[in-house]
């Protein structure tokens, strides 16, 4: 119990932190500016951030990874992992329009099955995985790895809506619409927008010049906010638009094998290996538990 | 030079200098530097399969954000043109200091991503791989079964592709991706299956569980780390430096001290361990001299010049000749790259 509670503050904390780090632009006040924070520091932001991300993606996997001595979960994480890899290899193959993506599709899937830690493990390895086949590897990396492990780790938090809604239409023939696929394209639909929201903080104060849409330290929280806003609006509003389309049409039209797919699988997973007290006598230890 | 860590601090050493300094001299020299590195592991024989040429993305990006920064930044004195009427941030004047700026920041976006090409055509990926902390072995297994799994998946694809071709399936909308990617998706889940079942018969797994739910204290350790990083990041913001250096450094102490506590408690065996060498040494002596040379406040070197910005009238940048040769250093791993056998 005492070790649930642990696992939960470490999520929570590191959690809660690495979106600090993320949003340090907006929290940048007056007084920094003054000491000459801004006009000497200012430079030294993004790495600074890389390494404060790190730390937190590292605290995050470590704790998502403790059940996974378990040689099911590796075996399917790293399958599952090479084959949202591959669809990201062939998306820089051939490119499809703006900011489209196939990845996302099955970190959602994925996460809402098995889910939030094979989530979170599942988001964040395709990204360190296809950097490092593509040479992708980059300081943007722990920033896309926790937005991605992010994306995975908040798909359970879908399930009691989907429990409620089920239970209130009863089964998907009342209305002939599976609202299960309905929440996951709209949660699909909302990450599409704000994983390029939260990956454009990484640049955005390192990038743009010093007017209108663009990041001058210290101005305060709702100035810096109206500009982050401009500046989205302006450079990353359609490509974010295209993925955010691509994310729901994808769940939309193969959300459903895809879950069926993958639920008969966490069933056929289901099952642990016993180990056999040493100098009994030879009988089957394997059962299904689940 | 062989081993993963030396490229990794050699790394560190670029990015720290390209984090602190605008000074486009200070910045061409660096690229200078990483280009001649990654054109001599080019020449010896080191490849990467890159979805776009680092070339293009260069002129790019540096284009792309010169006029991104002229159109929309309107300071400056030396006044090219004027965009007239009342377009919301296009209108007003185009400066030569806001074409220098934007550009600054492309030289430094290209030389980030020079960088790790450099890092990734020294290192093939069962080295980046064994960089993965020791804590994070199942992670380092998981990716290490993604990694080989993946031309595997790739294959599996085309032959998916082509089977369905053969009866008649055509392409025309997304509806048609779904008799592709569900046999690639099943025949996946098959294949972990199988693998998971391999690797109990083999006795992976068999041992202690020591990462997991019993390991409380390092993970309190961990817990109090991270909580400390967000109050010094918070410190920071808000001008108290010092306080806010030193909760910062406590944290990763913590976080870092727990990690290896942890990856301690594992077993770990190398088939075959990277050696140290003299070369190996000497960059490593370097990189940290040159990180050292940036980061201190050392009398003599001329430290105002890493600082340089356009606004508001365009000067030529300061250069100071030790800051400059000290830059110089970050060439030795190409030295070593090209005196050595090809391969």
């Amino acid at each position: 119990m005492k070790s649930r509670w642990l696992s939960l503050a470490i999520y929570l904390a590191a959690t809660l932190s690495g979106i600090l780090v993320l949003l340090y632009p907006f929290f940048l006040p007056t007084n920094s500016v003054q000491k000459g924070f801004a006009t000497y520091r200012a430079g030294e932001m993004p790495a600074m951030m890389t390494l404060l991300l790190g730390l937190c993606l590292m605290v995050l996997l470590l704790e998502a990874q403790g059940p996974m001595m378990n040689t099911k979960l590796i075996a399917l994480l790293g399958v599952l992992v090479a084959i949202n890899s591959a669809l990201r290899f062939i998306e820089t193959a051939i490119p499809g329009p703006g900011g489209f993506t196939p990845i996302f599709f099955l970190i959602i899937l994925v996460g809402y099955v098995f889910g939030g830690r094979v989530g979170f493990l599942m988001g964040a390895l395709t990204f360190l995985v296809s950097a490092l086949v593509t040479g992708g590897v980059g300081p943007w990396l722990p920033g896309q790895m926790f937005t991605a492990g992010w994306v995975g780790m908040s798909t359970p938090l879908l399930r009691p809506i989907v429990r409620v809604l089920m239970s209130e239409r009863h089964s998907r023939s009342l209305s002939g619409i599976n609202p299960e696929i309905i929440l996951l394209a709209i949660f699909g639909l909302s990450w599409g927008f704000l994983y390029g929201a939260i990956m454009n903080l990484w640049q955005w104060p390192f990038i743009a010049g010093p007017q209108g849409q663009s990041w001058v330290a210290g101005i305060g929280f709702s100035e810096t906010l109206q500009r982050y806003l401009a500046f989205y609006l302006v450079t990353s509003l359609v490509w974010d638009a295209i993925a955010a389309t691509g994310n729901v049409l994808l769940i939309a039209f193969f959300g459903a094998p895809a879950l069926r797919a993958l639920r008969r699988f966490q069933q056929r997973f289901s099952f642990s290996y016993t180990p056999e007290p040493a100098g009994s006598s030879v009988q089957p230890s394997e059962g299904p538990t689940g | 030079m062989k081993h993963p860590w030396v490229w990794v601090i050699w790394l560190a050493a670029v990015l720290v200098m390209l984090s602190i300094t605008r000074n486009p001299l200070y910045l061409l020299t660096i690229l200078f530097c990483v280009l001649w590195v990654g054109l001599a592991l080019q020449r010896a024989g080191a490849e990467i399969t890159r979805p776009f040429s680092l070339w293009k993305f260069a002129a790019w990006i540096i284009l792309l954000a010169t006029s991104f920064n002229a159109l929309t930044s309107h300071y400056g004195e030396t006044v090219v043109f004027n965009i007239p009427g009342r377009l919301p941030l296009i209108s007003g004047n185009v400066t030569v200091e806001a074409m220098v700026y934007g550009a600054t920041s492309g030289l430094i976006l290209t030389g980030m991503l020079a960088s790790f090409t450099v890092l990734n055509l020294a290192l093939p990926v069962r080295d980046l791989i064994s960089l993965i902390p020791r804590a994070f072995f199942p992670v380092a297994v998981v990716t290490s079964i993604a990694v080989t799994y993946l031309p595997t998946t790739l294959r599996q694809f085309q032959l998916i592709r082509e089977a369905q071709a053969i009866r008649g399936h055509q392409m025309r909308s997304l509806r048609d991706w779904l008799p592709l990617l569900m046999p690639l998706l099943v025949g996946g889940l098959e294949h972990a299956m199988q693998l998971a079942e391999a690797m109990t018969a083999r006795g992976f797994a068999s041992s202690r569980a020591t990462t997991g739910r019993s390991m409380i204290y390092p993970r309190l350790c961990m817990l109090l780390g991270v909580v400390l990083l967000a109050a010094g990041w918070l410190s920071q913001l808000s001008g108290a430096a010092v306080g806010g250096w030193m909760m910062i450094a406590t944290a990763a102490i913590l976080i870092l001290g727990g990690l290896w506590y942890l990856g301690s408690q594992s077993q770990r065996s190398t088939y075959r361990r990277p050696a140290w060498n003299w070369k190996d040494g000497l960059t490593l002596i370097v990189a940290v001299g040159v990180m050292v040379v940036y980061l201190l406040p050392i009398p003599g070197l001329n430290r105002a010049s890493l600082y340089y910005e356009p606004y508001p009238q365009l000067t030529f940048p300061p250069f100071s000749p030790l800051l400059g040769m000290a830059m110089l250093g970050l060439l030795i791993p190409g030295i070593f790259v090209i005196k050595r056998n090809p391969v």
